[in-house]
């Protein structure tokens, strides 16, 4: 079998390896996570255009450092510049953060997840924010806040929220079990603020949460990564949140499996084409690939994590042969060959010897037959720091998505990816597009959309969610690689609605979506 | 020579002595309740030769001694510092106090605490004694965690301080039964003293925590405070501040003035007094350095602030050949001042938590900004417990010596900074409370609120009653 598996392995046509160069330091990007115990998990970064120039810009989180605003002066194309700015985001004690228009108003607001008070604060245009915490209603719970998502709950123009947090931190010398309830808020009557808050129980220490429509019906539910190391009798959860109703947790009954896993992270895309996403959870050594296993009817898993080479389980290069630690996680395609990828952050927790120290970051490429090959150190990502959160985004315009991480007690870094080419010489590697949606309404993200590309006879798909990752948010170009297709066509099915018709579009260009409006080319200003 | 008066039916002091003993020894709670029953109502006792007529030698030695513990014992933040010497300072008064004609114990006016032992006046004490008893008893429960080398300093002053000052030791006067009989006694008043202050709170504080304290969770929000840079400390003793105080009836007592409105806003007063701060520091003039350094009065480092306001104030003591009984009425206001004070202050920055500078400047205007000359102290910013305490202590010190006594400050002579001659308390507390703006540990707002405060707690001090 296992000679079978190689030769299988060896048939396969090698994916086109990006290469990546580091550019923290040229970039300017000057953020440590840093902290003691409060601060072992979190560790994020949000990626987000405030200022119409297209290009997103960085907030990173400093644990008990100050978390840091930056704007993107990247040159298109060029190296990455990130120049610090007082934004009205500087906070301490930050520890995620997740892009969000809460008010519809076409700035961007964003969601701080914090150790103490969550921030949420909204955007006034021009890069500039103002806590918006007593405006909207945020509760001033002190808790330990390690998780958000949020979803557009039908007929509503604000969105609910979804706070995750961890154990009781007032009982750090006896931690187990005190796991805090994580939060629900919805939009009072008024549309116009939250109402009380609604415990989500039984919670099991939440690191991850994201919002997604698990069985396309329309309606997205919440899927939550719980860390094992601290509940009691805890599992991995999957929230169904309707209307009207209050939020209860998907039972054994209905299919779902109990799982018990040191949950961390959460990325969703649907991998084998199938219309459905699937998940993939990061953990300690036991990372999860879940393919729903039965049907739309029953949210029933099965793991391929194996099957696919993706168990990411202990690092691929430095020696260490203990088990890896994986926070972050987010499929994307970073060579553009039309095939989805995945990244995944990693970091020993602190100094915990039964787990690698030397835990390099994985950049696995997907393949046609659905396999991944851990190309990491090729590409030059294989950072060794003590990772967390993370992001793959197109700092620079060029199509090419570029890297961002930020490590536990160490510098946060910053990677450009270069494609087929240098850093003097940049080149293109598959074709690309890059699209933001937009609708009337509160929604103006048209978060909960699902927008197809067909590539000539190959469907890909992305739902627009907002959570998910290791504390770590993106709301802006969706980014689909194309590989050797020049000419697509792209529809969308908007959130509550039905799809849009099918139209063509030219490859290696931004568009914005509207609606009603359909689909223009955007040009950078 | 008969030393004290008699005063008939009064019950023996050996009998009370053991009773009280015996009940510290099998931990009976506060011995104050024996204390009550076994106590006169009233028994001003007209000593012979009363403790105005010693030198204040013995209280000279054992503060000194206490300053030099503070510095090097363990866990004797400012905090602590100030409430050891809080009950050091009394015990000495109320050891001597029933050989001060015309004064009165503390006892009844101080809370929750209504009596204490009282000496049986018709049987003689020497007074040097007693204080050297009381003294040394309570140093010994007062830092038992000190090093062994600092225990058998605590043995060999009490042993040395009859042959260091003979002439309040005079063997002729002293005799073996006196001299028994004044240690019980100077014992007794430090057991029982310390049994009052084991149940103010913050005797467990700086140990292992109360059983019925959560483990501290500051709170958190725009404005609050954060652990700051580089060693991001957690908070220090964050419930200081519900410790009983000695003389306030709270700790609320005696408020600090609201601090400006947390604000980022360039035009608002807490920018402005932020950015005064970082550029204060970070000019700083050679001068302004050193006055920050001057009263920083580390722990570990030095007697801490409270510590060195009772070193200068012991040398002006000195100074003045003042009697036991002086340096025992001077250190009892002064020290319970003090302690008060740090309660007051700790009340209030763990009510407002407010953020200190370096995290402001960080966040409103210089990401990389840190004070150069020292690092923050690891509790919120307002008030000032330095400007609290100082401004308390001088304010005690000026009612007791006259708002323009010039004062020579020989505290930090050992590290080349001295000594320094101030022409007041006052001039001197000031320069306590701006020393922490240069230093870029505090604004402006908080040294200033903190003077009032301080004021706050030395009136309530001053109010007290030492003469019926």
């Amino acid at each position: 079998m296992g000679a079978l598996a190689a030769n299988a392995a060896a048939q396969r046509p090698a994916p086109a390896i990006p290469h990546f160069v580091e550019e923290t330091d040229q970039a300017g990007l000057q953020s440590r996570f840093e902290g003691q115990d409060e601060f072992m998990v979190g560790g994020g970064v949000a990626v987000f255009d405030c200022d119409g120039s297209g290009l997103p810009a960085v907030y990173v989180t400093g644990g008990v450092n100050k978390a840091k605003f930056y704007r993107n002066l990247s040159q298109r194309g060029g190296p990455i510049k990130l120049q610090e700015e007082h934004s009205g985001l500087e906070l301490t004690n930050a520890t995620g953060a997740y892009p969000i228009d809460i008010d519809g108003d076409g700035n961007m607001d964003l969601v701080v997840l914090r150790v103490g008070q969550v921030e949420v604060f909204r955007g006034l245009g021009h890069c500039k924010f103002e806590n918006a915490n007593k405006r909207w209603n945020i509760p001033d719970n002190n808790d330990w806040h390690t998780a958000f998502s949020a979803t557009w709950e039908k007929g509503n123009a604000m969105p609910t929220l979804a706070f995750g947090s961890y154990y009781d931190r007032s009982r750090p010398d006896f931690p187990w079990g005190t796991c805090t309830p994580a939060m629900l808020l919805r939009p009072e009557a008024s549309g116009t603020r939250y109402a009380a808050p609604e415990s989500l129980n039984p919670s099991y220490c939440a690191l991850s949460m994201l919002f997604s429509d698990w069985n396309r019906s329309g309606e997205a539910s919440l899927r939550v990564a719980n860390d094992r190391e601290y509940y009691k009798g805890g599992q991995e959860q999957l929230w169904k949140v309707s209307p009207g109703e209050a939020a209860r947790p998907y039972t054994e009954a209905e299919g779902w499996k109990r799982l018990q896993i040191w949950g961390m992270g959460i990325a969703s895309h649907d991998i084998d084409g199938d219309g459905y996403p699937e998940v993939f959870i990061t953990s300690m050594a036991d990372n999860k690939f879940q393919k729903l296993e039965t049907g739309p009817d029953h949210p029933v898993y099965i793991d391929q994590a194996f099957k696919r080479g993706i168990t990411a389980h202990r690092p691929y290069v430095g020696g260490d042969i203990h088990p890896s630690t994986a926070w972050h996680a987010q499929f994307a395609d970073v060579n553009n060959d039309g095939l989805t990828d995945l990244f995944i952050v990693k970091g020993n927790v602190s100094t915990m010897p039964d787990f690698a120290i030397l835990d390099p970051n994985n950049l696995l490429l997907g393949e046609a037959d659905g396999h991944f090959t851990e190309v990491g150190q090729q590409a030059g990502v294989a950072s060794f720091r003590r990772g967390r959160g993370g992001m793959l985004v197109d700092l620079n315009g060029d199509g090419l998505l570029d890297m961002l991480v930020v490590n536990r007690l160490d510098k946060a870094q910053v990677w450009r990816n270069l494609g087929a080419g240098t850093a003097d010489k940049p080149a293109p590697m598959g074709h690309w597009l890059q699209l933001r949606l937009h609708q009337s309404g509160g929604n103006r993200d048209a978060v909960g959309a699902w927008v197809e590309v067909d590539l000539g006879g190959r469907i890909i798909r992305e739902e627009l969610t907002i959570g998910g990752g290791h504390a770590s948010g993106h709301l802006g170009w969706m980014h689909f690689g194309l590989g050797d297709a020049r000419d697509v066509k792209l529809r969308v099915q908007w959130p509550y609605g039905g799809w849009s018709e099918w139209q063509a579009l030219a490859a290696d260009r931004f568009y914005r979506v509207d609606k009603e409006a359909g689909v223009s080319a955007w040009k950078a200003p | 020579m008969k030393l004290l008066t008699a005063m008939p039916h009064a019950p023996r002091l050996k009998a009370l002595a053991f009773a009280l003993l015996a009940a510290c020894s099998l931990g009976l709670g506060t011995g104050s309740s024996l204390a009550q029953t076994l106590a006169p109502a009233a028994a001003p006792l007209a000593a012979a030769k009363p403790a105005s007529a010693y030198s204040s030698g013995v209280a000279y030695d054992w503060i000194y001694l206490d300053l030099q513990l503070i510095q090097q014992t363990p866990g004797f933040s400012p905090p602590v510092a100030a409430r050891a010497l809080g009950y050091i300072g009394l015990a000495l008064y109320e050891s001597v106090v029933p050989g001060m004609p015309g004064y009165q114990s503390l006892a009844g006016q101080l809370n929750e605490l209504s009596s204490l032992p009282w000496a049986q006046p018709d049987e003689p004490l020497h007074w040097p004694t007693v204080a050297n008893a009381a003294m040394a008893t309570m140093t010994r429960m007062m830092f038992s965690n000190a090093s062994a080398e600092n225990k058998a300093r605590i043995d060999t002053l009490e042993r040395s301080l009859p042959l260091k000052y003979t002439q309040d030791f005079d063997p002729n006067t002293v005799t073996p039964d006196i001299n028994n009989r004044s240690e019980t006694f100077g014992k007794l008043m430090a057991m029982a003293i310390m049994t009052w202050a084991r149940t103010d709170g913050g005797h467990e504080a700086w140990g292992p925590l109360r059983r019925d304290r959560a483990n501290y969770v500051p709170p958190s929000g725009t404005g609050k405070w954060s652990a700051t840079p580089p060693a991001f400390a957690p908070a220090l003793l964050p419930y200081w501040g519900m410790n009983r105080p000695m003389v306030l009836k709270t700790a609320a007592d005696c408020p600090a003035p609201p601090p400006p409105a947390y604000s980022e806003e360039k035009g608002s007063e807490f920018f402005k007094q932020g950015m005064e701060v970082y550029q204060i520091s970070n000019a700083a003039t050679q001068e302004q350095r050193q006055f920050a350094l001057y009263w920083a009065d580390d722990a570990g480092k030095t007697p801490t602030p409270a510590g060195h306001w009772a070193y200068l104030t012991n040398d002006l003591l000195k100074s003045r050949k003042a009697s036991l009984a002086s340096a025992a009425e001077t250190f009892a206001r002064l020290n319970l001042a003090m302690s008060d004070a740090f309660v007051a202050a700790w009340y209030t920055k763990y009510t407002l938590n407010v953020l200190r500078p370096v995290t402001y400047v960080q966040l409103a205007i210089d990401s990389n900004w840190v004070p150069s000359l020292m690092h923050t102290p690891p509790f919120p910013d307002y008030p000032s417990g330095h400007s609290v305490q100082s401004s308390a202590a001088a304010a005690v010190l000026a009612k007791e010596f006259g708002a323009n006594t010039s004062f020579v400050d020989n505290t930090h002579n050992d590290r080349g900074w001295g000594p320094r001659t101030f022409k007041g308390f006052k001039a001197a507390a000031d320069e306590a409370a701006a020393s922490r703006i240069y230093a870029g540990i505090h604004y402006r707002f908080a040294s200033d609120g903190g003077k009032p405060q301080g004021q706050c707690v030395a009136d309530k001090v001053l109010a007290l009653k030492f003469r019926p």
